[in-house]
């Protein structure tokens, strides 16, 4: 794209943010009584919807269980009506298949799966409405229910992208900006102990730029723990009130 | 942390009407960038001042259309909102855009951006139903009421549209908040920059004339970009840079392909456009895609000579064979600069009485073609030369449309065409602003300046321990080199030092001085004044390394073994130095010679000391030749070339014209000091390429292409000497062996001929190349720079400051300050190589403009100057190019002429017209006619007359005629004609001079304010400057006699 400058001479984003700022977040948990966690999270227009049953026997196949531990399912998917452009997405296409994974390999590292042996733990997420850091939407969402179906995790998993442009590294990617022709990189963090759940970037990047760009991923993931942390506390306070009720 | 305030969701649609939501976040602290805030913004950068009686806030269309008024450092505290310039961005692309950018980005410039769109309480939806351009105004206005209030009423605010609605709208809707226009607003608060006024005139008009555009197609359409995309990637179409043939600009240009993508070899030699039609509206520079057409329709190169201008001949008789051929479809990006045009004369022939204020004017440049201007000056603008820029060029339309930007004055005096030929090489050359003069040191009999004692303890102190000297042509006020040499106790080795002077000390990166000295990139040297690149109070005084006085210093220093020469040790460093003595180079040769010699420095002593003191000098300089000599001949094993014009020479005067062919004294002790600069520029570069590796700025100049040397093979042969082009030695050998006893204009010519098929040397970072690229062909260096001359090349300077941060490393001082980077560098290297050429072609041009207002003044056919001694060089299809040796003038000479007579030449030699046919062949040309055939052969000897090509709206040009086949025979013999330029140019000024007093006394207001700075700034008038000096040397224009006679008729 030619014509757009994603950053500007005075340091503002196209859509008036700085460069360490990250859009809006807010979320609900709770959402679906049905299922044992949910939750709504929406980071600027992207919009997710994250549901947990478990843990629960294995389904299936049982040879799949494992003796010391529980196993984690995910599915992503993507709503019709998500993109600008009304399209159909039939399940298991390979992007919303390697999502999956990625979501799979993110949660196995903060779940404390050891303590359900032989059991099954699923995590839906589906995105209502996209609008850039699709992957990142989800881990805080899947996050906030897995909290809310009281499974007991190592900390909060919290995920953001960041990009790099003129030589500034810039958090929390829209849409316009990662189809910008920006190198991006997603990164999922347990906040408190700085562990690295996932690190994920396909595009390239000069070596030199790496560390500047996972510090600026890592503040950024500590900014969304702390949204989390305040949405979860808001959250337990009004279900004391409604029980204590 | 998180600081997003609010959503709110922007439609927009792009292509295919597609729906975007897009967040928009908004702050309430955005910074205003003014002196006078009281919230305590965080302005950093530049800051509008406080003491102004208003700001002016542009509107959208003003900022689009006028942006070009706004330009001038004039009008202060301008605060472009963000609006405005995404509007720029949107409707007229990238490079305005970018314009507006470094307008912004310039310090000397005053004003800022304000992002209105995300400021809480300036920013307001777009409505339902409100047009883009209402709403962009409405954003504007409220910005400046935004900036009202957020200043507290404090300071009026000025909000300039073209819009009448919006005059009437919010003209009185805040007090302190005013709208008017922008005709009202230069009339009442600029109304002393009549240039403003001009240009909004002019620009106005053209807009009107675009409106009221006629609708006949002259044109086919361009195609849309993304067809072009397409069409590129899928190889239908070709893209390239489109270069208009200097010859024949009306019919054919080139496009020179950039990829190297082209698997057809076919291709690579470029494509032809054909005519105008197929050029379809695309500009010399321009960026253009062509469709190639079928291959019946290929055309050639048409190769005879053509008479500069006039309608092209009707035959195609002369063309090459036919190569690819194909018109254009698209551009994809338009490269037009600033245009010097000549405003015809009002007859009777072109008829514009339909519509008056319409003019075709002429470009200085032929290869641009006629722009048509709207102006009500145009009868005051008849016959003046005026700087345009091109606005657009429709299909419906032959001509382009221009607006005109400023009045130069007439043509042919002496200020416009040197204006023109600055302004059509793009070279600007302002007087040093107030800003940047109060940043220089002072240096006056009252306050002298004087060394810093921190400064003293920080840096070597060689006042006692060395001898330092310098040696520089006759007059030179810009030292900035010095030597030194000595031997070490012990007696085995020598330390040489050169010392150079330390301009970046007064020059730190980022000032107001190093910016205007980096777009100079180069100190400009005309035939008759030179612009400088540092103020004078730095380049003719306090970094000149003047006899007698303290200076700061750059020096490197070596241990040399004294017999073999081996390097020891190398010493780089800041040094303090006080010359002993300022030498000047015949001096020096006659203290070597052993002649008796006057030496200023030591007239004042008695006779003993001054012995003394001389043997001391002279056993310096004697040992610096020895010293010079072994490092001449190391690398004269190398393979060095000893060409006219590269580098070898060129390390004493960057300027010098390559084509001034004539013989010189060439002194030992000129190779000296050059060899000495050479090694140190050498070592330099050594030392910044091992420490900065990827970030070094060095110099580089490939090898030729042997293609190239054809033609110097080619009529070496002719005279039956063998060239051997295969290394850089070989070539070297060869040329010295090429030697006619009977003529050494021939070697000369060869030399000339190798030099044309050399490229040209170029300034590069290290970055980007890789190591074995970095060789300099004609030094037989490895690694070379530029060092020895920060005061007129800015290249220096920046080699001056990565050798500091080397130095510093090395200390383990840690970087002061960080360095540019890579890219940064190239972009910089590529910059000061434009500016060179530029530079090189300005003072080309310069001395072509002088030749002519030479000869303008004589009668060719009576003047005994005008009839010289010519060598031929070239063979053309219907003509020979010639080199005329006395006045260093190369041209072309037709056998042919227009009525299609030929040169016959009678049995004493002399020529005249006759019917007849010329039959060109491989190393002669020869013309038959009623009376015999005569024979011109390469290098032969004959006498041509010189006249004046007049051409009102380009330069005029110099017109060789043959008047015998003979050598010519001049009344007395030639002697050496050292003054005869200087007088050349010293009467040309007077003349120009008494025209102009003359032009002043009928009409004295008219004449354009700009020439009378330029008159102030031009410095050099006595031929005794360095400038002129080195020209006097170069170029022998006439002899004594002869001078003094015409000073004496036409004083």
């Amino acid at each position: 794209m030619a014509g757009l400058e994603l950053l500007s001479d005075q340091g503002y984003r196209l859509d008036g943010r700085k460069a360490t700022e990250l859009r809006k977040v807010q979320a609900r948990m709770g959402v679906f009584a049905q299922a044992d966690g949910s939750a709504y999270l929406e980071q600027g227009n992207t919009k997710a919807l994250a549901v947990v049953y478990g843990p629960h026997e294995m389904r299936g196949s049982r040879s799949r269980a494992r003796h010391d531990r529980a196993v984690i399912n995910c599915q992503y998917s993507m709503a019709t009506f998500s993109t600008a452009e009304r399209k159909r997405r039939p399940h298991g296409d390979r992007k919303s298949t390697e999502m999956s994974l990625h979501l799979k390999q993110t949660f196995e590292a903060a779940v404390m799966t050891q303590l359900y042996p032989r059991s099954q733990i699923d995590i839906y997420v589906k995105i209502l409405q996209s609008d850039g850091g699709n992957y990142s939407v989800c881990v805080n969402a899947a996050t906030l229910a897995v909290i809310d179906a009281g499974i007991p995790m190592r900390d909060y998993v919290c995920a953001c992208t960041v990009g790099f442009v003129d030589e500034t590294p810039l958090a929390d990617l829209c849409y316009a900006e990662e189809s910008g022709g920006v190198s991006s990189l997603a990164l999922a963090l347990l906040p408190r102990g700085g562990q690295i759940a996932l690190l994920q970037m396909d595009a390239r990047l000069h070596q030199d730029h790496l560390e500047a760009l996972i510090e600026a991923a890592m503040t950024a993931c500590k900014g969304v723990s702390k949204v989390l942390d305040q949405v979860v506390r808001q959250h337990l306070q009004e279900a004391s009130v409604n029980s204590a009720e | 942390m998180i600081k997003t305030e609010k959503i709110l969701h922007l439609k927009s649609s792009r292509g295919r009407k597609v729906r975007v939501v897009r967040e928009h976040y908004l702050r309430e602290r955005v910074p205003c960038c003014s002196c006078l805030c009281q919230a305590a913004c965080d302005n950093d950068g530049k800051v509008l001042p406080g003491d102004l009686t208003h700001y002016v806030v542009p509107d959208v269309g003003v900022v689009v259309d006028y942006l070009e008024i706004l330009e001038f450092r004039e009008l202060q505290g301008v605060v472009f909102t963000q609006t405005a310039c995404q509007a720029v961005q949107h409707s007229k692309g990238r490079r305005q855009y970018n314009r507006l950018r470094n307008l912004l980005k310039d310090p000397r410039h005053d004003c800022v951006l304000f992002a209105n769109e995300f400021q809480e309480y300036s920013y307001c939806p777009r409505e339902k139903g409100e047009s883009q351009e209402q709403w962009q105004t409405r954003c504007v206005y409220s910005a400046a009421v935004w900036y009202h209030n957020h200043l507290a009423g404090m300071m009026d605010i000025v909000m300039i549209t073209e819009d009448r609605d919006a005059i009437a709208q919010y003209g009185s809707l805040n007090a302190g908040v005013y709208v008017i226009s922008v005709q009202d607003f230069l009339r009442d608060f600029w109304p002393q920059v009549q240039a403003a006024h001009e240009l909004y005139s002019s620009i106005s008009q053209a807009l009107q004339e675009k409106e009221s555009e006629a609708s006949q197609k002259e044109y086919s359409e361009h195609l849309p970009a993304e067809v072009l995309e397409a069409g590129i990637k899928s190889g239908r179409y070709i893209k390239g840079t489109l270069n208009i043939s200097k010859h024949r600009p009306q019919n054919e240009a080139s496009i020179m392909t950039d990829g190297l993508s082209n698997k057809s070899t076919d291709l690579s030699r470029g494509v032809l456009v054909d005519g105008g039609k197929n050029r379809n509206r695309a500009v010399h520079g321009d960026v253009v895609v062509v469709e190639l057409l079928p291959k019946s329709e290929w055309r050639g190169k048409v190769t005879a000579l053509t008479e500069g201008q006039g309608e092209e001949k009707g035959g195609e008789e002369n063309e090459s064979q036919p190569m690819p051929t194909g018109r254009v479809v698209g551009i994809l990006q338009r490269n037009w600069r600033d245009y010097v045009v000549t405003f015809p004369p009002r007859d009777g022939t072109q008829s514009q009485s339909r519509n008056s204020q319409r003019i075709l004017a002429v470009p200085w440049d032929r290869r641009i073609p006629k722009i048509r201007i709207s102006t009500q000056q145009a009868d005051a603008l008849q016959d003046h030369r005026v700087v345009v820029r091109i606005d657009s060029w429709e299909s419906t339309s032959l001509y382009p449309n221009g607006h005109s930007v400023r009045v130069l004055g007439p043509a042919g005096e002496l200020e416009t065409e040197v204006q023109t030929i600055l302004i059509e090489n793009g070279i600007h050359v302002a007087p040093f602003s107030d800003a940047q003069l109060r940043e220089m040191p002072v240096n006056s009999p009252e306050k002298p300046w004087t060394i810093d004692p921190a400064q003293a303890a920080e840096r070597r102190d060689l006042r006692e321990s060395h001898l330092v000297f310098s040696i520089d042509p006759r007059g030179c006020e810009d030292v900035d080199d010095t030597l030194s040499v000595r031997s070490l106790p012990g007696g085995k080795l020598l330390e040489l030092g050169v010392h150079i002077a330390d301009v970046t000390h007064f020059v730190t990166e980022g000032s107001l001085t190093d910016l205007e000295a980096r777009l100079r990139a180069t100190t400009y040297y005309l035939a008759d004044r030179r612009y400088d690149m540092l103020p004078a109070v730095l380049s003719a005084d306090l970094c000149s390394l003047l006899g007698g006085v303290d200076r700061y210093a750059m020096s490197v220093m070596w241990e040399l073994d004294a017999h073999t020469l081996a390097v020891n040790k190398v010493w780089y460093g800041r040094t303090i130095i006080r010359s002993s003595y300022q030498l000047h180079y015949e001096l020096a040769q006659a203290l070597l010679n052993g002649e008796e010699a006057e030496v200023p420095e030591l007239s004042e002593l008695g006779p003993e000391e001054k012995d003394a003191k001389l043997a001391e000098l002279t056993q310096a300089l004697e040992m610096l030749t020895h010293v010079a000599r072994q490092l001449r001949a190391q690398r004269d094993r190398g393979g060095a070339l000893e060409l006219e014009g590269v580098e070898v020479r060129a390390q004493l005067d960057e300027q010098r014209n390559i084509t001034a062919l004539v013989p010189r004294q060439p002194l030992e002790v000129h190779e000296t000091v050059a060899e000495c600069m050479i090694y140190a520029n050498h070592w330099v570069a050594r030392k910044i390429q091992e420490t900065f590796p990827h970030q070094a700025l060095l110099r580089r100049h490939p090898p030729p292409r042997q293609e190239f040397f054809s033609q110097l093979v080619d009529s070496a042969k002719a005279r039956g000497f063998a060239i051997d082009t295969r290394t850089n030695k070989a070539l070297a050998d060869s040329l010295d062996q090429a030697m006619d006893p009977q003529d050494p204009l021939v070697n000369r010519l060869l030399r000339m001929m190798a030099t044309a098929a050399m490229s040209q040397a170029l300034y590069f970072s290290t970055g980007l190349e890789s190591q074995d690229q970095f060789y300099h062909y004609g030094l037989a260096l490895d690694r070379y720079t530029h060092f020895t001359s920060p005061i007129r090349r800015y290249a220096d300077i920046v080699v001056h400051r990565l050798l500091t941060a080397a130095i510093d490393l090395e200390r383990e001082a840690g970087l002061g300050q960080t360095l540019a980077n890579n890219k940064e560098l190239e972009e910089m290297a590529q910059h000061i190589n434009n500016k060179n050429m530029a530079a090189q072609r300005a003072q080309k041009s310069s001395t072509a403009l002088f030749q002519c207002l030479y000869f303008k003044e004589r009668d060719p056919q009576t003047d005994p100057s005008c009839v010289a001694d010519a060598v031929i060089y070239s063979i053309r299809n219907n003509g020979i190019l010639v080199f005329v040796p006395e006045y260093g003038v190369k041209g072309p000479v037709y056998m042919k002429n227009r009525d299609g007579q030929v040169v016959a030449a009678g049995p004493d030699g002399s020529c005249e017209w006759q019917s007849g046919s010329v039959r060109q062949h491989s190393d002669h040309i020869s013309t038959t006619s009623s009376c015999g055939t005569s024979t011109f052969r390469l290098f032969d000897h004959i006498t041509v007359r010189i006249s004046v090509h007049s051409a009102p709206f380009h330069g005029d040009s110099l017109n060789l005629e043959v008047v015998s086949n003979k050598r010519h025979r001049s009344p007395e013999p030639q002697q050496t004609p050292s003054q005869g330029r200087s007088q050349l140019v010293q009467e040309v000024v007077r003349l120009a001079e008494e025209a102009s007093q003359q032009a002043q006394e009928k009409k004295a207001a008219q004449r354009p304010k700009l020439s009378k700075e330029e008159r102030e700034f031009r410095q050099s008038k006595t031929p005794n400057l360095y400038s002129l000096l080195e020209e006097v040397r170069e170029l022998a224009l006439m002899d004594l006699d002869t001078a003094a006679q015409v000073c004496a008729t036409t004083a």
